[in-house]
């Protein structure tokens, strides 16, 4: 019986820690280049100013407005992750998975609030997400703008 | 088995999962003949094929032959699980071995820790399977797979650990190993809750979705690996030493 509630513990604090694992290696994923940023100023998108205090100063703003901007700016990417130059009109997979971590992440950074604990880490992780959004709308918004040419192909065949 | 004393509505959702599961073995097998990995990833494609007929195929026709509660479809449902769980066993030395791939003395070692949990485990469960050979059906099958599972599980992690210390550059095989780590981890523990519950219902109604919707997260894991990381290509230099090198696969 003890084996068992042991295996029990270990067995589903791992099955949390690889699907982490899993997240984490998506969010690694190269981009061909940064198209986060046209994405954050054509939205007026707030997560970079976020992550920047955290790196200028070492702790993020007040909370409050710390869950508000990254609320609004998750609210702001997914809707264009399904809707912006996006045929299906879906989510992908890996998509679904990230939001789920968000959603899980925030809920944390919301316990780490209330117990004291250092919230800069899960911080960091929900604008590592946010990032990440933005980057794979920039990508398809810059596909669709210019079919399969880079920008100077393009520009060269006008 | 356990689906049997579910309601119908639950059991249909457990036939389906297990039918997409299936259907995401026959597609993980395509796509690695499509993109010529197979050759790279024989073990993988063993692994998977071997699910696909033992799991997807072998245990539907054995169901529709003999029916749920037949003591044959049991012996077949369990002596296919072992040899499903020797399979990701065997899976997971093809992973050290890859991982080990610049460090021949450090495989020398994980060889021989390998061989030993094997062998251990080989014995243990054959002195448990001649005890209790008349007794197939009792809670002892259940902690004999929980067991065998969270073994994989340990050598698993341990591995995925290794990657992480050594710093191999292998996303590809980062994301197999994690995609394996799910399945095990959810298999071990819906099952050592089914043991703590002596079988209780709702324990059954979570492991009968668990294991097909981990298996499932394993395949969608796997796939994503096969199509979005950098193929890692390992050649011979001309001092005969291995050099890696990693190729980036157009997406």
């Amino acid at each position: 019986m003890f084996m068992a509630a042991l295996i029990l513990m270990v067995s589903t604090g791992l099955f949390f820690f690889y699907l982490q694992a899993v997240c984490q290696k998506i969010l690694r994923r190269q981009f061909a280049q940064e198209f986060f940023q046209s994405i954050v100023n054509a939205n007026r998108l707030e997560f970079p100013s976020v992550r920047k205090a955290i790196e200028d100063f070492g702790s993020p703003v007040e909370y409050p407005r710390l869950t508000l901007t990254l609320k609004c700016d998750f609210l702001a990417l997914t809707y264009l992750l399904k809707n912006a130059a996006n045929i299906n009109q879906r989510y992908s997979y890996e998509e679904r998975l990230l939001i789920l971590y968000f959603r899980l992440a925030f809920a944390s950074l919301i316990v780490c609030h209330w117990l004291k604990l250092r919230e800069t880490p899960v911080v960091l992780k929900l604008t590592a997400i946010l990032e990440y959004f933005a980057n794979v709308v920039g990508e398809r918004v810059n596909t669709v703008r210019f079919g399969n040419l880079t920008a100077s192909d393009y520009l060269l065949n006008l | 088995m356990v689906v049997a004393v579910l309601p119908t509505s639950d059991k249909l959702l457990v036939y389906g999962l297990e039918y997409v599961g299936c259907g995401m073995e026959a597609f993980i097998l395509l796509l690695l003949a499509a993109q010529g990995r197979w050759r790279r990833l024989k073990g993988l494609c063993l692994y998977v094929a071997g699910l696909f007929l033992l799991d997807g195929l072998g245990r539907m026709a054995a169901l529709n032959y003999f029916g749920s509660m037949s003591r044959q479809y049991a012996y077949f449902y369990w002596l296919t699980d072992v040899a499903l769980a020797l399979g990701a066993f065997l899976l997971t030395c093809g992973f050290f071995r890859r991982a080990c791939n610049q460090e021949e003395r450090l495989w020398r070692f994980v060889r021989l820790l390998l061989v030993f949990v094997f062998v251990l485990a080989v014995a243990i469960s054959a002195l448990d399977l001649t005890r209790h050979y008349t007794q197939l059906y009792t809670g002892f099958i259940v902690e004999f797979s929980q067991n065998l599972y969270f073994s994989c599980l340990v050598l698993n992690t341990m591995l995925y650990v290794m990657i992480q210390q050594l710093a191999i550059d292998d996303e590809e095989l980062g994301l197999l190993v994690c995609g394996m780590g799910l399945q095990f981890a959810g298999e071990a523990a819906g099952l050592a809750l089914l043991h703590l519950t002596s079988g209780e219902h709702m324990a059954r109604l979570v492991f009968s979705f668990l294991n097909p919707a981990c298996t499932l997260g394993m395949f969608l894991t796997w796939v994503y690996a096969i199509v979005k990381t950098p193929e890692a290509l390992s050649v011979r230099s001309k001092v005969g030493k291995q050099a890696s090198l990693v190729a980036a696969v157009a997406d």
